[in-house]
């Protein structure tokens, strides 16, 4: 199943240039700089005013993303990891201020007024949301769900618009007659890629997806990932994966970004990232996976709770849990320093001098027949 | 493994589940007061409820047509601050005097109408199958029918059966059929209500239990389900007496007050049918129209901050 | 729609209007001066009562008169007025049926209108000064009896401004010089009465659907939209509004058994000669012939207009409908 060329109408006046990626031409919006890489964030900060104080659930974070490329974020519940997918095109709630760098294309976000940034959001970045049930109009057929970016923000006919939204459903798998259907009638998978096929409409060079597999059973997860996965190679998306769900992140990236508090903890290519995982926490949250082959008897987890976000812990954030931690993380912020195999880390195990060889945290030894314990490569 | 618990005292558990209970009631108290709405309406329900048990010490007995002491229709003024009625009786002391019955009617008729909805929502909610299917389809029944008129189309009837001239703790017969008229035509609604939550407390984990170590319905209904109905069963009591204060009101201004004994609505009625409104005199309903909203308003105030405190609702945020 | 859906609501319907009549058959029995009530008198001859228990069919048994009842009342024989000087209910009720109609539509359609924009305006830019004025007079509102509300709107435009003519239909013992005029004397006496049902009723409405629409923007669907990139006022219309209407269909269906009371007591003041004086008057009369004619009219009548709502919020709301 092929894209069709058919493609967004008048959008095209946007494109100066365009690019290629696999089998695809991207037309480029205007301001946009061909040479530049497809996202650029730097130092986001993103903070919510409470009554009770202001939390800042993303406190720095820098990341990128190039063209064709799948990103997966992960973390516990609360780190951030939403909210930074969220700021990317401010669908934050009014409390929020965020700051930092967003250059998409080359192209400054942060600067740009709502009314401008509008521009950007569903034809270069859409969200495809956790939870398809609420996320989709209870009252309005699921096609003209999938039609109404196509006839508001590329000014397509409806007929033409309906048309391209039949064939978006039949490109995620779904019949093009059950597109009449509201949400309800459909099931769980069926919704999940409806709204894929939304997200699709008007050909976006990012798809963030939100938890996008969370609710469902795992026979429809693993379809829903194949879907991305073959989407990804055919129409060359780049992918932004938030979960908390390392196997997603292993099965379908190509880099992960491990966030912990707001902060980024380490980032890098999965392989590297997941086979020797340097920063405690994603040790820690790699060994409370539990290995299948494995005989132990309890789950490793991590004690203690993530620190309340209005008043973190001066330095590390992850001190108080660390299994590691010394003296300096209590008081200084690791700085994030970089190694050669491409992996970023923030932490004081890792100091500017390192040369880059992973500090193990203590594990209760597996037991069983296929236990490899992290010994093997 | 042998029970390492000591032996479980009954007294001290019981002592121990009203500590808790107590408290909880007093973390309740605390958010109530914090909400301005509720406490402004706990204010001015306290005032009329003064009014209520002594309106004799405020403004002397309830004025008669031989007692009164102005002229007709007189505005107010610095003998009458309200002004007189068309018998010439001093607006503020019938408006005074109106609030205990006003009150009265609307407090009896609020008992009715909550036990008998709570009653039949819990029993109903609890029992399922069909003694719930054929309480719910009466319950329908009673929600469509246009209560008003069908409390009209009652009370010529109870009347005729119990008589015109009798009287129950003191109150007319009038009176008494509009108590037992708001009751009927009211309980329809808090019984849907109180089911629906009963619903929802059945399916919690604890009353499971009860019957699993075998506790029989009406145990598992006193002990376990109603104290968790009890705060939905506060709120609605506290709204249910806004509307019968209201339904008591029109019920009287129609005509099915007791002139000797006026409520607010009676004196609206009054106000009406003596031409008051075409003649400019103002005095005449203002007071007790005045009276009407405030209470009316401060019931529902309270009922919805109640509602609030003791009924949190969760709602979901990013 | 679902035909399931539509047959089930309109068995419904008519299976409570078949159970409405049986009461109203009770209630026949049990009325004081229905029939044989009245022929337990003392001084009434036995020839008399012969006569009244033939004409009413007295003689028969229950069950019969049970379904001579329910024949006649379908043929639309309710019984004679007793202080219309035997008229039948049915021509007394049909005259004041229009005032009524036109005094409580017209009172419906503006509260509707009027309350669901209110609300939703408020609900939309929550916070600002026309949420806490509109909330606070919504409230008031709220709190007041229709008719304290026709009072003093009655004392204010037309006793103390002469605005309006007071009270009635329409001007006595006048001669119009056109229709024109003819149709401005109506509306002279039609605006403060069908304002003072329409007041009455937006408090609630308004007060709904702010918090229906103060709800359904915290919807995820909501956020979708807004990651769609559509403007606001699109999302308001075609995302918010639809969802956030349900309740108000749900609302204006409750409603309607209240709004009869309201309305009853609006026209004892204005003097407006539709059922609600007519119920009045009745029950100061004792005519329970026509009490029972109205009750049973306005109770179907509140029957099928809860089907209609059911049925419009079954448009609406495709959920309901499997």
């Amino acid at each position: 199943m092929t894209a069709s060329t058919a493609g967004p109408g008048p959008a095209a006046a946007d494109a100066v240039t365009s690019r290629r990626v696999g089998r695809r031409e991207w037309p480029l919006p205007k301001q946009a700089d061909p040479d530049a890489r497809l996202l650029v964030v730097e130092n986001l900060r993103t903070y919510f005013a409470l009554e009770s104080g202001t939390v800042r659930a993303v406190d720095g974070v820098s990341f990128t993303l190039d063209y064709g490329e799948a990103l997966g974020i992960a973390g516990e519940s609360g780190c951030g990891k939403t909210t930074t997918a969220l700021s990317l095109v401010r669908l934050l709630p009014s409390n929020a201020s965020t700051r930092g760098s967003i250059k998409l294309m080359g192209i400054e976000l942060t600067s740009k007024s709502e009314v401008q940034l509008r521009r950007y959001r569903w034809r270069e970045i859409s969200i495809v949301f956790q939870g398809a049930m609420n996320a989709l109009n209870p009252v309005r057929r699921v096609r003209d769900q999938i039609a109404e970016p196509l006839e508001q923000r590329l000014g397509q006919k409806p007929a033409a618009a309906r048309k391209r939204a039949g064939e978006l459903l039949e490109l995620v798998g779904i019949p093009r007659r059950r597109g009449a259907a509201y949400p309800h009638e459909l099931s769980g998978g069926m919704r999940q890629r409806a709204m894929i096929a939304m997200a699709l409409a008007c050909d976006p060079a990012i798809v963030i997806g939100d938890e996008p597999t969370t609710a469902l059973d795992v026979m429809v997860q693993a379809q829903i990932l194949e879907l991305l996965e073959r989407l990804r190679s055919e129409l060359g998306l780049s992918l932004i994966l938030i979960t908390h769900d390392l196997s997603v992140i292993a099965e379908t990236c190509d880099r992960t970004l491990i966030m912990y508090a707001g902060k980024v903890a380490e980032e890098g290519s999965v392989d590297v990232v997941f086979r020797t995982p340097r920063h405690p926490y994603t040790q820690k949250l790699l060994a409370a996976f539990p290995d299948i082959q494995a005989d132990r008897r309890t789950l490793d987890v991590i004690p203690g709770q993530p620190p309340d976000l209005r008043d973190p812990p001066p330095g590390c954030r992850f001190a108080p849990r660390c299994p590691m931690v010394m003296e300096v993380c209590r008081e200084v912020v690791p700085p994030e320093i970089w190694f050669a195999d491409g992996v970023r880390v923030a932490c004081h195990l890792y100091p500017e001098d390192s040369d880059g060889t992973p500090v193990l945290i203590p594990v209760e030894p597996l037991v069983g027949a296929g236990a490899t314990n992290g010994k093997a490569t | 493994m042998t029970a390492t618990a000591t032996t479980l005292d009954p007294g001290a558990l019981r002592r121990e589940r009203w500590r808790l209970r107590v408290r909880g009631w007093r973390e309740s108290g605390a958010r109530f007061l914090h909400r301005r709405d509720g406490v402004i309406g706990l204010v001015i329900i306290l005032a009329f409820a003064v009014l209520a048990i002594a309106p004799d010490l405020l403004v002397g007995p309830l004025q008669t047509v031989t007692t009164a002491t102005g002229h007709k229709f007189e505005p107010p003024g610095a003998t009458h601050p309200f002004g007189t009625d068309n018998l010439g009786r001093d607006m503020l002391n019938l408006t005074v005097h109106g609030t205990r019955i006003s009150m009265v009617i609307g407090l009896l008729a609020t008992v009715i109408t909550v036990l008998v909805g709570a009653v039949l929502g819990i029993i109903s909610g609890y029992v399922g199958g069909s003694l719930d299917a054929v309480i719910m389809r009466v319950t329908d029944f009673f929600l469509v029918l246009p209560t008003f008129v069908l409390a009209l189309v009652l009370a010529p009837i109870i009347l005729d059966i119990v008589g015109l001239d009798a009287a129950f703790f003191g109150i007319k017969a009038t009176l008494f059929v509009i108590v037992i008229v708001i009751g009927a035509t009211s309980w329809a609604s808090t019984a849907r209500i109180i089911r629906a939550q009963t619903l929802s407390v059945k399916e919690r984990a604890f009353v499971d239990r009860a019957r699993a170590i075998g506790a029989g319905g009406g145990h598992i209904m006193r002990r376990h389900i109603l104290p968790n109905v009890v705060n939905l069963i506060v709120a609605n009591t506290v709204l249910v007496f806004a509307g019968s204060v209201l339904t008591e009101t029109t019920l009287s201004f129609v005509g099915l007050g007791d002139p000797f004994a006026p409520s607010w609505g009676q004196i609206l009625n009054a106000a009406q049918t003596s031409g008051a409104p075409g003649l400019g005199i103002w005095w005449y309903y203002v007071p007790p129209a005045t009276a009407i909203v405030l209470v009316v308003l401060a019931f529902t105030l309270m009922g919805s901050a109640l509602d609030d405190v003791l009924n949190p609702r969760l709602r979901s945020r990013r | 729609m679902g035909s399931g859906y539509l047959l089930r609501k309109v068995s419904s319907a008519i299976v409570t209007i078949v159970f409405i009549v049986l009461f109203n058959f009770v209630l026949f029995r049990l009325m004081p001066g229905s029939p044989d009530r009245l022929l337990r008198n003392p001084h009434i001859t036995e020839q008399t009562r012969a006569e009244y228990r033939a004409r009413w069919g007295l003689d028969k048994p229950i069950p019969e008169q049970l379904v001579n009842y329910v024949v006649a009342t379908a043929k639309g024989d309710l019984g004679l007025s007793v202080y219309f000087r035997n008229q039948p209910v049915v021509d007394v009720l049909a005259n004041r049926i229009l005032p009524t109609v036109v005094l409580f539509g017209a009172g419906e359609v503006v509260a509707i209108v009027l309350g669901i924009a209110l609300g939703a305006y408020s609900g939309w830019r929550r916070g600002g000064p026309v949420d806490y004025v509109g909330n606070g007079i919504s409230l008031i509102l709220y709190s007041m009896p229709y008719f304290v509300i026709g009072m003093l709107l009655l004392l204010l435009f037309v006793t103390a401004l002469h605005w309006f003519p007071p009270a009635g239909l329409q001007s006595l013992g006048v001669r119009y010089a056109s229709i024109f005029d003819e149709l401005i004397d109506y509306g002279r006496h039609f605006f403060l009465p069908v304002t003072t049902v329409a007041i009455g009723l937006i408090g609630q409405y308004s007060i709904l659907m702010r918090s229906s629409i103060i709800e359904t923007l915290g919807e995820d669907y909501i956020t979708t939209a807004r990651a769609k990139g559509l403007k606001s006022g699109r999302i308001l219309r075609d995302h918010a509004l639809p969802n956030a209407m349900l309740p108000a269909v749900t609302l204006v269906a409750i409603n309607l058994g209240y709004v009869v009371a309201g309305a009853i007591t609006v026209e004892v003041v204005f003097n407006w000669p539709g059922l609600g004086t007519l119920t009045v008057d009745a029950l100061a009369n004792r005519d329970y012939p026509v009490l029972q004619g109205i009750f049973l009219l306005l109770s179907i009548a509140v029957v099928v207009a809860n089907l209609i709502a059911d049925l419009v919020y079954g448009a609406l709301d495709p959920r309901v409908r499997t």
